[in-house]
């Protein structure tokens, strides 16, 4: 996984996509996070994935991994191109077999609940936001102070809505 | 007293209602439960305990024996070393029933859980699988979950090199997306998480 280095001179080359190891391919999709510290977690790792998967990661907050035994930080940010992940994946009976998503809106935008509250996806244009959280009320309380990485969109202020007339399933086939 | 018509009537009546309520009752069970898409290091099970993505489903004859069989048959992963971890499933949080990989350096490792029987499905039984380095240098820490790379994280890689051996050998797959990419720290600091498709692998009912 292409990893930055935390802090706040790595912004620039996380905005650009280039750091040492991770890829060199600026990112084409509006990037959010909520800065170096959240409801009490420092920003720990900017991760970039762009193999089986693409998106770019903050994680707050740090944890103990043992050896045969990961461990999950208290909280991640992951901003997904909209045309790769979107609500409309969950259409799939298969893909809440056992308990459907929780339909919500957040800022303006359409957004969903899994995982018992401790995953929100937050669906604004051209991005899926994809917060995971300890409870409901963490994930909340990072959606509240998510904002664009070029500073377009402020905290606690309504997201970009995806465009009228691009359906979800033409965005994934357009991407 | 001899039971008149009206009598039997009442009677069947009655087994029939009683009949209909446990059928009735039981459906809501009666389904793979993905609320919980993670692998814990303890019960019960929370968002702070989780270790690994759940990213194959064995389904069909999906019983955690018959994957047992099937897995070893197909893989030749016999090796039995590595932690317990635990598995939620409606509401509730139990032992993972076995594990296997490849060896004991490097090497793919799987741990599975027998579920509950699913209408569409069959039977079902959730697992989680992965590639994981032997961590050495700078620090030895033991073992460590890839990082992704081309193949994606080692676990995607555990996925589908599951996959391929059981479609190499006559078993269907699909894949479903579930979304849980959560990123997990490993021993050697880095990190790695799922692409958030699961492997739907079918399993027949005969054991090898």
């Amino acid at each position: 996984m292409g990893r930055f280095a935390v802090g706040i001179l790595a912004l620039p080359l996380l905005v650009v996509g280039g750091s040492a190891g991770a890829g060199t391919s600026p990112e084409t999709f509006p990037l959010y996070w909520v800065g170096e510290r959240v409801d009490g977690l420092p920003l720990a790792a900017s991760l970039r994935r762009d193999d089986t998967a693409r998106y770019v990661s903050f994680v707050y907050g740090d944890c103990e991994a043992r050896s045969d035994a990961g461990c999950a930080p208290p909280a991640e940010i992951q901003v997904w191109p909209s045309c790769l992940r979107n609500l409309a994946l969950y259409d799939d009976p298969q893909a809440s077999v056992g308990r459907p998503p929780e339909r919500i809106s957040v800022r303006g935008v359409p957004a969903a609940f899994f995982d018992d509250g401790t995953r929100l996806e937050l669906e604004t244009e051209g991005s899926t936001i994809v917060v995971f959280a300890g409870s409901r009320g963490g994930a909340l309380t990072i959606a509240a102070a998510l904002r664009s990485l070029d500073d377009s969109v402020a905290a606690g202020h309504p997201f970009p809505a995806r465009r009228k007339g691009v359906s979800q399933k033409e965005g994934v086939q357009s991407c | 007293m001899v039971p008149t018509f009206k009598d039997m009537h009442r009677f069947v009546l009655v087994v029939a209602a009683f009949v209909a309520v446990s059928l009735a009752g039981s459906p809501a069970l009666a389904h793979l439960d993905a609320a919980d898409r993670y692998t814990h290091n303890a019960c019960p099970a929370t968002a702070a305990n989780r270790v690994d993505p759940v990213n194959v489903v064995f389904r069909t004859w999906g019983t955690w024996r018959r994957a047992e069989s099937q897995i070893v048959s197909h893989t030749g992963w016999t090796a039995t070393s590595g932690t317990t971890q635990s598995f939620a499933d409606h509401g509730g949080c139990f032992p993972m029933h076995a594990q296997r990989a490849s060896g004991h350096g490097p090497r793919f490792h799987v741990r599975w859980r027998g579920q509950h029987p699913d209408e569409a499905l069959g039977w079902t039984a959730t697992a989680s699988a992965h590639h994981e380095d032997n961590v050495l240098f700078p620090l030895p820490c033991g073992h460590a979950v890839d990082s992704n790379g081309p193949g994606g994280s080692g676990f995607d890689q555990g996925r589908n090199e599951l996959e391929r051996r059981f479609t190499s050998a006559g078993h269907s797959a699909y894949r479903v997306w579930w979304g849980n990419t959560q990123s997990f720290k490993q021993c050697d600091g880095d990190y790695a998480a799922s692409d958030g498709w699961t492997a739907f692998i079918e399993v027949h009912q005969v054991n090898h």
